[in-house]
């Protein structure tokens, strides 16, 4: 092959880094030469403090040591996402990473639990998810690889400190050939022809000419916007909220395995554990609260002492109408927003990435042009993540009773995608889960929602009837105690961290929110 | 009101596969299954080849394999051998099993691909357990742990329609299905838009809560109650009509289905234990049924009885259930048997249907999914068999021409186009061929390769050429270790004996 191909990276937060180290790892040093161009005058955002299980797969596929990673981090370990006044005030539910119950009959184990709470057994659905169960109890332990353990039931993913995920990811992308510039970037040339980045100037006057342009600057999408014009579809109808106030704050009180987001009058506020702090904000409308009071509501209701003054952000919901457009690809918040309610945003960022990988050809390197047929395949696969994505977060907001603030009346009564009423009627009438082989959220992620929301199915499928009254109550029952002794033998959260990942690292000046 | 009765209209393979497993699902609601005779189909055929989830399908139906495959004469199939279709003597097989082991986490059909670009290409059968034993008439079921060599297959069958149906008719039967005393006459609108009541011959009157339309082609029932049209893909696929017959016995014949493209279509010939099938499958826009039956009889000289005239029309339901009615089988997807997947395809709308059964007469939502689910699946096996067509080179000739000049339906020219720029294979959401199948055909099919991912191009850098030869060594000695197929069919008038079905 005849020169390796060039990509520059735009913007150095964590999807900057996660690209650069994901291309160093996966590529050889023959077939790419990375650059990564950032400003220390620019902040990052650090979006996504908190994971979902996939990122462990990402770290493993590049060959990073979770262990290290984590006690790098600050991190804590995450089982699931506690609702807390969503379907109606009082109301709390944990979105887990992992199953309820196991199938009977071939037949999905929900359906006996309806069938059996019709017949009025009156446990809740949590007692059938061991990382549910951990939680409430703040217990955590590493899952088994015995599929008929019960402890093999679940996964689960980090809350951590983002700039120190990039942190730690700068150093291992350098340490494999990544070039860093730290730069401004003043200009976007483009090439007459046909209107591909040919290079970007720095404010010191260089010019750093690429083949491929990996924009991570977040929002303003500085190569994907500015420069291609290439337009955004916003989805604000569905997903009102428009800004965050983020603050860190002391720990109280036990490290929680899990995130929390409580509904608000206007949003709904995140609580994130790390190891030397509690990462919080509120996601709020602007068009339901002022800037000021969303501050004045998030500090006073802080469990620690605040650790700064409260930082604004402001986005516009929706995504990039091409995340690939000539030789662009934008990653991270220059290819799309959606609020992180479900923690989703860095999952955003490696799913882009791994596709991207997937849609790389050698011809590239050959001869610097990109199939267009493998740049509609890459587009179109982000936007069916993107789409299902959203039709999951907007679920949230539309399955709700609450009518005691403007943006809940909105949201209940707003008209949602058809793709998600059709899985919400199929959901009500027989507790059907629409399924779909590629996309983020699973069967028991629907369920959890459905069930934590109060979208109550009016009947179950027929064939769980087969099972005996009596022997379903059994097979119920054992789970349930099998469940509670597996968390009953798991050691506490906060001892398990202590043991396993304490903190390494100084807690840097860039650590924020 | 609560669905308590199912009538299934139709007298093949489908309609008693249909009726047991709805029988069976739904056992403890005592579900009544009765089975209305709907006379000989117009897609009546001598026998088929299945896919390897045929197995499943007897499983879930309490068939014991050795009894059927005793009983039936039936036999295995690791693979089909796809001849002249790319040009006259091109030649490749699709087997049921994986190509070669990962290299370092990657397929090996990519190092393959790899090669491939380079100039070195190499048959994937040479590294396939399934492709070798194919080759060298070998056959073992699959046996070991996952990851293992030796279960790195699967398979499917040969059977004659007449022999399997009454098999599975009779098994049917002594699971309680029912059976109508006389065949249906007429199909009875009810008040609601839905079948009312189903005329029999006799001049009685039956009736049921759901109606199982598996009829064939001419959908008896369905049609009646239909809202929408069918979508017709007789553009992309011209062929429809198939002559088919017995012939003696193949000597000593492997597992494997050969279809050969000719002037203005393809023939095709399996084996049975004490017979073969053969078939010829064409356009009649270009050639005449008579001389259609010319051409299977040059093709077998010494046919058996008289050949059987299969009619249809390539195409699918808008809409395969409405109210009370679903169609299944070829009263719901008309496709040719190229990739050996009606079955298949009439199993997955079993299975949907059972996932969705209405607990209430009256519930519509069931229908919607269904009808959404179901269009995918049968999109994605048009799009498989077409692929059989337009992949690689193909043959000179005004059949192949005209097909040749159809537009491909979109989502199957992005797919080949993508395969031809990347080596890559794609997915959607309900494909019941998977990556290797595509693998199989698109390799086979020689379809040029202009690039190769990226991250394959780095990995390939890794790979021990001793570790592909020594693959490739072991794979030929396993399956040199396996019996004759032919034995291994004889066999089962003794494991039969052991496992009465």
């Amino acid at each position: 092959m005849p020169s390796p191909l060039r990509i520059v990276i735009v913007g150095g937060g964590t999807a900057g880094w996660m690209t650069a180290a994901a291309f160093a790892a996966v590529f050889g040093p023959a077939h790419r030469h990375i650059r990564l161009i950032e400003s220390s005058e620019i902040g990052i955002v650090g979006v996504g403090e908190a994971t979902l299980p996939h990122i462990r797969f990402f770290n493993r596929r590049i060959g990073i040591d979770e262990r290290e990673l984590m006690a790098r981090t600050q991190a804590t370990f995450k089982l699931g996402i506690e609702f807390v006044d969503w379907a109606r005030v009082g109301d709390s539910y944990i979105h887990p990473f992992g199953t309820f119950g196991s199938r009977i009959a071939g037949v999905p184990f929900h359906h006996y639990w309806l069938r059996q709470r019709a017949a009025g057994n009156g446990t809740d659905i949590a007692e059938y998810s061991l990382p549910i169960m951990a939680s409430r109890a703040n217990k955590f332990a590493l899952p088994a690889e015995d599929p008929q353990d019960v402890m093999s039931t679940f996964g689960y993913a980090f809350q951590f400190d983002a700039s120190l995920y990039a942190v730690y990811l700068r150093s291992f992308s350098e340490a494999r050939g990544v070039q860093r510039t730290d730069g401004k970037i003043v200009d976007v040339k483009l090439r007459a022809e046909d209107g591909w980045v040919e290079s970007v100037k720095l404010e010191s006057g260089e010019v750093v000419s690429g083949d491929l342009f990996i924009d991570c600057s977040g929002f303003r999408g500085l190569l994907i916007e500015q420069a291609l014009e290439t337009g955004y579809d916003e989805w604000t109808k569905w997903l009102p909220c428009d800004r965050a106030m983020a603050v860190p704050c002391e720990n109280s009180g036990p490290l929680t395995p899990y995130t929390r987001a409580t509904a608000r009058e206007a949003g709904w506020q995140w609580r994130i554990p790390l190891q030397h702090r509690m990462g919080n904000g509120y996601v709020y409308g602007s068009n339901f609260i002022s800037d000021d009071e969303a501050a004045a509501k998030l500090l006073s209701r802080l469990e620690g002492k605040p650790l700064a003054t409260p930082r604004p952000l402001r986005f516009v919901t929706g995504r990039r109408k091409r995340t690939w457009n000539r030789n662009v690809v934008a990653i991270g918040l220059a290819g799309g927003f959606l609020e992180p309610l479900e923690s989703t945003s860095i999952y955003l960022i490696q799913i882009a990435i791994t596709t991207l990988i997937d849609y790389l050809t050698d011809r590239a390197v050959a001869t610097g042009e990109y199939d267009p047929r493998s740049v509609e395949a890459y587009n179109r696969w982000m936007e069916m993540e993107y789409d299902r994505v959203r039709d999951f977060l907007v679920l949230h907001y539309h399955a709700t009773e609450r009518d005691d603030a403007p943006i809940w009346n909105y949201c209940r009564t707003m008209r949602i995608p058809d793709s998600l009423q059709h899985k919400m009627e199929l959901f009500r009438a027989r507790a059907h889960v629409v399924t779909y082989k590629d996309g983020l959220f699973l069967e028991p992620s629907w369920l959890a929602v459905y069930f934590g929301q109060r979208v109550m199915p009016t009947g179950h499928d027929p064939r769980a009837d087969a099972v005996e009254a009596t022997d379903a109550e059994q097979q119920l029952a054992r789970v349930r105690e099998k469940i509670q002794g597996a968390v009953a033998r798991m050691p506490d959260h906060q001892a398990f961290l202590e043991r396993y990942c304490p903190a390494t690292a100084p807690v840097t000046a860039r650590s924020g929110a | 009101m609560s669905i308590r009765s199912v009538i299934v209209a139709g007298s093949g393979p489908v309609a008693w596969i249909a009726a047991t497993g709805l029988l069976r699902a739904f056992k403890h609601r005592a579900l009544e299954v009765t089975v209305v005779d709907t006379g000989a189909s117009v897609d009546n055929r001598i026998g088929r080849w299945t896919l390897p989830s045929q197995r499943g399908i007897h499983g879930l139906l309490g068939v014991a394999e050795p009894h059927l495959v005793h009983q039936t004469g039936a036999t295995f199939k690791l693979a089909t051998e796809h001849l002249g279709w790319q040009a006259e003597g091109s030649r490749f097989l699709h087997a049921h099993g994986d190509i070669g082991v990962p290299l370092s986490g990657t397929p090996f059909y990519k190092f393959l691909q790899h090669e491939s670009l380079a100039g070195r290409a190499e048959r994937p059968e040479t590294f396939s357990l399934a492709g070798a034993a194919a080759r060298l008439g070998r056959f073992a079921r699959p046996m070991g742990e996952g990851g293992s060599l030796t279960s790195s297959f699967t398979y499917g069958f040969h059977v004659e329609d007449a022999a399997y149906s009454s098999y599975l008719r009779a098994h049917a039967l002594r699971q309680g299905v029912r059976e109508s005393a006389a065949p249906l006459a007429t199909p009875v609108r009810g008040g609601d838009g839905g079948i009312g009541s189903l005329q029999l011959a006799d001049g009685s009157t039956l009736s049921a809560d759901y109606y199982l339309d598996c009829s064939g082609p001419e959908a008896r029932l369905l049609a009646c109650v239909a809202t929408e049209g069918r979508e017709d893909w007789s553009g992309w696929l011209p062929c429809d009509r198939m002559w088919s017959g017995l012939a003696p016995p193949q000597r000593e014949p492997p597992a494997v289905t050969q279809i050969t493209a000719t002037a203005a279509g393809w023939q095709w010939r399996a084996p049975l234990a004490q017979a073969s099938m053969v078939g010829h499958v064409f356009s009649s826009r270009y050639q005449g049924e008579d001389q259609a039956r010319a051409a299977l009889a040059s093709f077998e000289p010494a046919l058996r009885g008289e050949a059987v005239l299969t009619r249809f029309q390539a195409g699918r339901r808008r809409r395969f259930w409405e109210r009370n009615c679903l169609a299944i089988g070829a009263a719901a997807v008309e496709l040719e048997p190229l990739a050996g997947a009606d079955l298949h395809l009439a199993m997955i709308g079993l299975a949907t249907f059972i996932e969705l059964l209405p607990r209430e007469r009256e519930s519509r939502i069931e229908a919607v999914e269904y009808n959404r689910v179901m269009a995918e699946h049968a999109d994605a096996l048009r799009d498989f068999t077409l692929a059989h067509y337009r992949a690689g080179g193909a043959r000179a000739g005004e059949f192949w021409n005209a097909l040749r000049a159809e537009a491909l339906p979109a989502r199957l020219a992005h797919k080949l186009d993508l395969y031809a720029a990347s080596g890559r294979i794609t997915l959607l959401d309900y494909e019941s061929f998977e990556e290797l199948d595509w693998a199989w055909l698109l390799m086979g099919s020689g379809l040029k390769l202009q690039a190769l991912e990226l991250q394959y191009r780095t990995q390939m850098m890794k790979v021990a050429a001793g570790d592909v030869a020594a693959l490739r060594t072991h794979v030929q000695q396993v399956a040199a270790s396996m019996p004759p197929h032919m034995e291994f069919v004889r066999r089962h008038a003794t494991l039969a004996a052991r496992t009465p079905g």
